[in-house]
């Protein structure tokens, strides 16, 4: 079954955010990247706790 | 021999418990009062919602924990504060009522050198006619909730599979209710499930908030740095909904929920009505309701606890419109001004004013987000009570050296969009502070190398990954004493 396009309705509050393309969906469920992402996102917050108070 | 008594033991209550009995030791007492029997890592609640974990799996039972490590546990619900003893004592204490332990009903005064109120909220269904599983709609706020609300999701399910059209509606489900990222979270995970069993063209998703746009999170929203731009945490999550083609309706307060039907009031004084054959809308938030009197027996709740029935604290409450908002407004060491050994922390304590803008219908109706004080900063402030109160009971001096002002700490919230762990994706975002500091970050009000918003598998690995850390730390497991809050 080929997938239905939808139509955008123009002027919509939908029609303005960001769609992520292709890529951008790729690199999101890409494994090598995603586990590069993870371990940076867990030294960030791992900062922002522990420096975030006295 | 000092007593510290902690009211609740949910995220910051049992952070401050545990880091006491460990510092204290054997030497002095350390109790914990609590209705419940279990302890409950709340923010995986959306995926017992969705049918992704069970009950078990997010919950452990408190007596063995605290009997393992000294801490006496009684299962009671706290009534009454009384801060100045009575005319039989001098001692603080506080009236409590069993609700386990072979003692329900019973009624007891349990006194205290120092008490720590970490509660938590009261969920207010009632706020909101016609709101909440014992009526029109489902919650993902406690796990029976959840659970609950995975049968309905079912049963939604269910009626799709043989080819029936169904309406999602999820969100908030008063005018100044909190918690949109948790409704966030739920949305996007019903969207992922449907998608997954290849039911999308049979549902109509929608989200409902009282937010003035979406992605504000009862935080005023955050600027973060995307795709080469400087962007709002708007775009960051209309692009969320858009890609799982949901639509929204922002700017309302839900008035009153009827079976299939909610009604709500828009910012712009308008009103309206929603159809839907699944709804999960989160409700207002109070305190719990306590009373509190003084030596005399003379009623001073309105002294000790806001009009919201959160406790007060070293806030500044002056009441001041959103252009004149401080930092400085926000508390440091959440102890109470009148009663230096009563301290609040987690969703227990009265906040100045909200953190988003208070917005108010021609109709006179307030409908913006309350402020959300979840997940991190309950950890850290429950963690920041116990060391000054630790520090106060070793050296006999209120020093209050540590603090957490949520105008200064950081958080990060992980907002799942599905469970999988190849499939998987989240929202990963941190924001620091917490609180906006105009002052100190004019341009965007918060540090932009430490506000961040990410969508990926990563995310999904962080949420999961915290699960068992979390419940590894509240276990106290062993080295749980390095995972930090």
């Amino acid at each position: 079954m080929e997938k239905e396009i939808k139509r955008t309705i123009a002027y919509s509050e939908e029609s303005y955010p960001p769609m992520p393309t292709k890529a951008t969906l790729f690199w999101r469920r890409c494994i090598i990247w995603q586990a590069w992402r993870w371990l940076v996102l867990n030294i960030k917050i791992m900062k922002i706790v522990v420096g975030g108070h006295s | 021999m000092a007593k510290v008594v902690v009211l609740g033991a949910g995220i910051s209550g049992h952070t401050a418990s545990a880091l006491l009995k460990k510092k204290l030791g054997k030497k002095h007492e350390v109790v914990v009062i609590t209705p419940n029997s279990y302890y409950h890592w709340i923010p995986s609640n959306i995926w017992i919602g969705v049918g992704r974990m069970t009950i078990d799996q997010v919950r452990f039972r408190l007596d063995k924990r605290y009997s393992k490590v000294g801490i006496i546990y009684k299962q009671a619900k706290a009534i009454s504060f009384h801060p100045e003893g009575d005319t039989d004592t001098e001692k603080g204490f506080v009236t409590i009522e069993y609700t386990g332990q072979d003692k329900v009903g019973e009624v007891e005064k349990v006194d205290y050198d120092f008490l720590i109120n970490a509660t938590g909220p009261a969920l207010k269904f009632a706020a909101t006619e016609g709101l909440g599983p014992e009526n029109n709609t489902v919650s993902v706020c406690t796990y029976d909730h959840a659970a609950h609300a995975w049968k309905k999701l079912q049963e939604s399910i269910a009626k799709m599979e043989k080819g029936e059209k169904q309406k999602f509606l999820i969100g908030v489900g008063h005018p100044g209710a909190t918690c949109q990222g948790a409704a966030f979270e739920y949305i996007l995970n019903v969207a992922y499930e449907l998608k997954k069993r290849k039911l999308s063209h049979l549902a109509e998703i929608k989200w409902i908030t009282n937010e003035f746009e979406i992605g504000d999170f009862g935080m005023g929203g955050a600027y973060i740095k995307r795709g080469g731009y400087i962007t709002s945490t708007k775009t960051f999550a209309e692009s969320f909904l858009k890609q799982r083609d949901i639509t929204w309706l922002k700017r309302a307060g839900v008035k009153k929920v009827e079976p299939g039907k909610v009604h709500y009031e828009l910012l712009d004084g308008t009103t309206g009505e929603e159809t839907f054959d699944f709804a999960m809308l989160i409700p207002a938030f109070s305190g719990p309701g306590f009373t509190a009197f003084d030596k005399k027996g003379e009623d001073i709740t309105a002294k000790v606890f806001a009009p919201n029935g959160f406790m007060k604290v070293d806030a500044d409450y002056t009441k001041k419109p959103f252009e004149q908002w401080s930092a400085a407004d926000w508390p440091l060491t959440y102890q109470n001004p009148d009663y230096a050994n009563i301290f609040a922390a987690g969703i227990a304590f009265a906040p100045p004013h909200s953190i988003s803008k208070p917005m108010t219908s021609p109709n006179g109706t307030a409908i913006f987000p309350a402020p959300p004080r979840t997940g991190m900063p309950s950890g850290v402030t429950g963690k920041v009570v116990a060391e000054n109160i630790i520090d106060w009971i070793k050296t006999g001096e209120p020093k209050m050296k540590h603090k957490a002002s949520m105008a200064k700490m950081g958080a990060a919230c992980i907002i799942s969009a599905g469970y999988g762990m190849l499939n998987g994706a989240a929202a990963s975002m941190t924001v620091s502070p917490i609180v906006q500091d105009w002052d100190k970050y004019p341009e965007y009000g918060r540090d932009l190398s430490n506000t961040i918003g990410e969508a990926g598998l990563a995310g999904h690995w962080l949420k999961w990954f915290m699960h068992y850390m979390f419940l590894h730390k509240a276990k106290g497991y062993p080295f749980w004493w390095l995972i930090p809050e």
